[in-house]
C-alpha cells in the first residue's frame, strides 16, 4: 500500500512539472549550500593540519623585537646572533635550535634558472620543521662550521632545475658561487598560505652569510626557530629562554626585552580553532537557505491542497482514511525534499571538487556530508509537510466535494 | 430480490448547531428499510433535507439521533476513519458532476478505490478493465476524461462505483448534467444494473428520472412523507 502512495506521490508531483522544479530548486540551492559550505570548512581545515603536521611538537619563534623602544643600546637596532640561538640549544628541555636567515635567490644549472627561498640554518632545522631528506645525505654541522658550499633543495627547485635528472652530486650556482647539491628534500605541498613548501633551498647560514651574501656581520639571524621536548613543560621552557637571552643582552631588571619568543604551537590552536569556527559559521549562514528552501515546499504544498479540494474529497469518499490522505501529501512534499537533497549534494560536491581542484587544494569527501543531506531531505519534507497535509486530512468530505 | 435488509434507518435526526445557541433541525425521525435488490428513488424539494439524508445514507455524515444498520453493521457513531472503511466496502457512489480525476487515465479512475483495499497494481487494472467493458468503454481505459463525452464519464463513474462491488449504489442526482436523450441512456443502465441485482438508492428532483425507479420515498421539511410503489404516487407528474 506504501508503494501506491508512493506511485500516487510521483504522479501528482510530475503533473506540475514546472511548480514542482521551482520548489526542488529552493531545496537544491539550501543543500547545494550547505555542502559546499561544508566542503570549504573541512578543506581549510584540512589545510591548517597538513601545513602544521610539519610543525609537530612544541615550536616557539626567537626574534628580535619590532617595536623600537627609547632604550636602544649602543645606536644599534635589536637583533638576535647564531651565537644566541646556540645558547639556547644548551638549555635544558631544548631538542632542536636552528637560526634562520630569510633570502631569495637565483639558482643556476647550465642552461637552466629558478628563483626560490634561500633558508639559511644548520642541520637542526630539518628537525624543527620535520624536513625528510628523500635523495642523497643532509649537510652537517662540521659543514655549517666551515661554511661549506653544500646545498639541500626542495621538490620543486629539483624539478625546474635537474627535469628527471638526479641533482645530488651536481653543482648549482647562487650569486656566481658554486654549490653543491648534498641532497633533495621530501616534497610537502602547499602550506596554509598557498605557498610552495617545496621551492625551498636550505644552506648553512655561515655559507650564506659568508660566501653568498659577504656580510660583515656574520653572525646576524632573522630569527631563531626552536623546538622544546615533548615531555618539557612549555611555559617553564620560555621563560628559561627568556632568562637566557635577556643575560646574553645585557638587558637590566625591569627593562623591556628587545626580543620575543613566540609560542608557535598556541598560535596553531588559534588558527585551528578559527577555522573551526569559520566552518561552522559558514554552514550556518548557508543553512538559512535551506530554510527558505522548505518554506518553498511549504508554500507549494499548501496551494496543492486548495487546488486538489474537490479530489480530496473524492478519494475520501471513495474510502481513504485520513491517515492515507496525510501520508500522501507527506510522501509528496518528503519526495521534492529528497529529489532536491540528491540533486544539491550532487550539485555540491561537484563544485567543490571542481573549485578544489582549480585552486590547488584536496577537498575531502566525508561520510557526515552524505548523511547530513540525507537527514535534511526526510527533516525538511516532514516539516514542510506536516501543515498541508494536517490541512488535507482534516477536510470535511461533503464540504469538499462541493467545491468549485 | 430477497427480504434481506441492507438499509436499516430507525428514529434517525440530524440537527446542525450555530453559533448563538441557535440550531436547525434538518431530518426529523426518520425510519424506513430497504432491502436487497431495491431500485428507490428519494425525492423532496430542495431545503427538504434529501441531501443530508443521503450524505447520512452515504456514510459521509453521521445523524445526531437513531441508528443506522447498514448491511448488518451499525454505522451511526462510527470514527472518521471507520466510516471511510464502510464507504470504501459498501457505499458505490455516483454523482451529478461525476467527481472523476480529470488528470489521471479512465482506468486509474475506475480503480481508484482498489488503492485503498490495498489491492496490487494488477489486479487493480484487470478489476478496472473488467468494469470499463462491461460499461460499454472498451478501448478507452489510458484516455482522460475530457476526451470523454458528459455520458461516457458518468459511465466511468458507474464503472468506479460498481469496481468494488459495494452493498449499495448510492446516487446523486446522476442525470443533472446530461442531456435528455444520454439521461435516459444512464437511466436504462441503472435499470438494467438493478435487474442484475444490484440494490440501487437514487436521489432526485425529477420526476421523470424517479419514475425509473420501483419505490419511491419522499421528504418534505425533513419528514417522511410518502413511502410507497413510484407508480401509486398520484403527485408525481406534477
Amino acid at each position: 500500500m506504501l508503494w501506491l502512495i508512493i506511485k500516487e506521490a510521483w504522479i501528482s508531483i510530475s503533473s506540475h512539472k514546472l511548480r514542482s522544479f521551482l520548489t526542488t530548486l529552493g531545496i537544491i540551492i539550501g543543500v547545494g549550500a550547505v555542502v559546499l559550505m561544508v566542503a570549504a570548512g573541512q578543506t581549510v581545515t584540512l589545510v591548517i593540519n597538513n601545513s602544521f603536521a610539519s610543525m609537530g611538537g612544541q615550536l616557539v619563534m626567537l626574534h628580535p623585537s619590532f617595536v623600537v623602544t627609547s632604550g636602544i643600546k649602543s645606536g644599534q637596532r635589536p637583533s638576535i646572533t647564531s651565537q644566541d640561538v646556540d645558547a639556547v640549544r644548551g638549555l635544558k628541555g631544548i631538542e632542536a635550535a636552528a637560526p634562520m636567515i630569510f633570502a631569495t635567490a637565483q639558482a643556476v644549472y647550465g642552461a637552466n634558472n629558478w628563483t626560490a627561498a634561500l633558508r639559511g640554518s644548520t642541520t637542526d632545522l630539518l628537525i624543527v620543521n620535520k624536513w625528510e631528506v628523500e635523495k642523497g645525505e643532509p649537510f652537517t654541522s662540521k659543514d655549517v662550521k666551515a661554511a661549506a658550499p653544500y646545498v639541500l633543495i626542495g621538490a620543486t627547485v629539483a624539478n625546474e632545475l635537474f627535469g628527471f635528472n638526479d641533482p645530488v652530486g651536481q653543482t648549482i650556482r647562487i650569486k656566481n658561487v658554486p654549490l653543491k647539491v648534498v641532497g633533495v628534500l621530501k616534497s610537502k605541498g602547499q602550506d596554509l598560505m598557498g605557498n610552495d613548501q617545496d621551492d625551498i633551498i636550505i644552506i648553512p647560514y655561515t655559507t650564506l652569510r659568508q660566501r653568498i651574501q659577504g656580510s660583515r656581520i656574520p653572525n646576524r639571524v632573522n630569527f631563531g626557530f626552536i623546538k622544546i621536548s615533548d615531555s618539557e613543560d612549555m611555559e617553564a621552557a620560555i621563560n628559561r629562554i627568556k632568562m637566557l637571552i635577556r643575560s646574553r643582552h645585557n638587558i637590566k631588571a625591569g627593562a623591556e626585552d628587545d626580543f620575543e619568543v613566540r609560542n608557535m604551537t598556541a598560535m596553531v590552536e588559534t588558527v585551528k580553532t578559527v577555522g573551526l569556527v569559520l566552518s561552522i559559521l559558514l554552514a550556518s549562514i548557508a543553512s538559512i537557505s535551506l530554510v527558505v528552501g522548505s518554506i518553498g515546499i511549504m508554500n507549494m504544498m499548501l496551494v496543492s491542497v486548495t487546488e486538489r479540494t474537490r479530489e480530496i474529497g473524492i478519494r475520501k469518499a471513495l474510502g481513504a482514511a485520513n491517515r492515507w490522505i496525510m501520508l500522501q501529501f507527506l510522501t509528496e512534499s518528503v519526495m521534492i525534499s529528497f529529489m532536491g537533497s540528491a540533486i544539491g549534494l550532487a550539485l555540491g560536491l561537484a563544485i567543490s571538487q571542481i573549485a578544489g581542484s582549480i585552486l590547488g587544494y584536496e577537498v575531502p569527501i566525508s561520510a557526515w556530508t552524505l548523511a547530513l543531506a540525507g537527514a535534511v531531505a526526510i527533516v525538511v519534507g516532514v516539516l514542510s509537510g506536516v501543515l498541508p497535509a494536517y490541512k488535507a486530512m482534516h477536510l470535511d468530505p461533503i464540504e469538499a466535494l462541493r467545491y468549485q | 430480490m430477497s427480504n434481506e435488509p441492507v438499509i436499516e434507518l430507525k428514529h434517525i435526526g440530524k440537527t446542525y448547531f450555530m453559533e448563538g445557541g441557535l440550531s436547525q433541525e434538518v431530518l426529523k425521525d426518520i425510519n424506513f428499510t430497504v432491502t436487497k435488490g431495491e431500485f428507490v428513488a428519494i425525492m423532496g424539494p430542495s431545503g427538504s433535507g434529501k441531501s443530508t439524508l443521503m450524505n447520512i445514507l452515504g456514510c459521509l455524515d453521521r445523524p445526531t439521533v437513531g441508528s443506522y444498520i447498514l448491511a448488518g453493521q451499525e454505522v451511526s457513531h462510527l470514527s472518521d476513519n471507520q466510516l471511510a472503511e464502510v464507504r470504501n466496502k459498501s457505499i458505490g457512489f455516483v454523482f451529478q458532476n461525476f467527481n472523476l480525476l480529470m488528470r489521471r487515465t479512465i482506468a486509474d479512475n475506475v480503480s481508484l478505490p482498489l488503492i485503498y483495499r490495498g489491492m496490487s497494481d494488477k489486479a487493480r487494472r484487470e478489476t478496472a478493465l473488467k468494469y470499463i467493458d462491461m460499461m460499454k468503454l472498451a478501448g478507452n481505459q489510458d484516455r482522460i476524461p475530457n476526451q470523454l463525452s458528459g455520458g461516457m464519464q458518468q459511465r466511468v463513474a458507474i464503472a468506479r462505483a460498481l469496481a468494488t462491488e459495494p452493498t449499495i449504489i448510492l446516487a446523486d442526482e446522476p442525470t443533472g448534467n446530461l442531456d435528455s436523450t444520454t439521461s435516459d441512456e444512464i437511466m436504462e443502465l441503472f435499470t438494467d444494473l438493478n435487474k442484475a441485482g444490484k440494490t440501487i438508492v437514487l436521489v432526485t428532483h425529477e420526476p421523470d428520472v424517479a419514475s425509473y425507479a420501483t419505490r419511491l420515498i419522499r421528504i418534505t421539511d425533513g419528514r417522511k412523507e410518502y413511502d410507497g410503489l413510484v407508480k401509486n404516487y398520484k403527485e408525481l407528474s406534477k
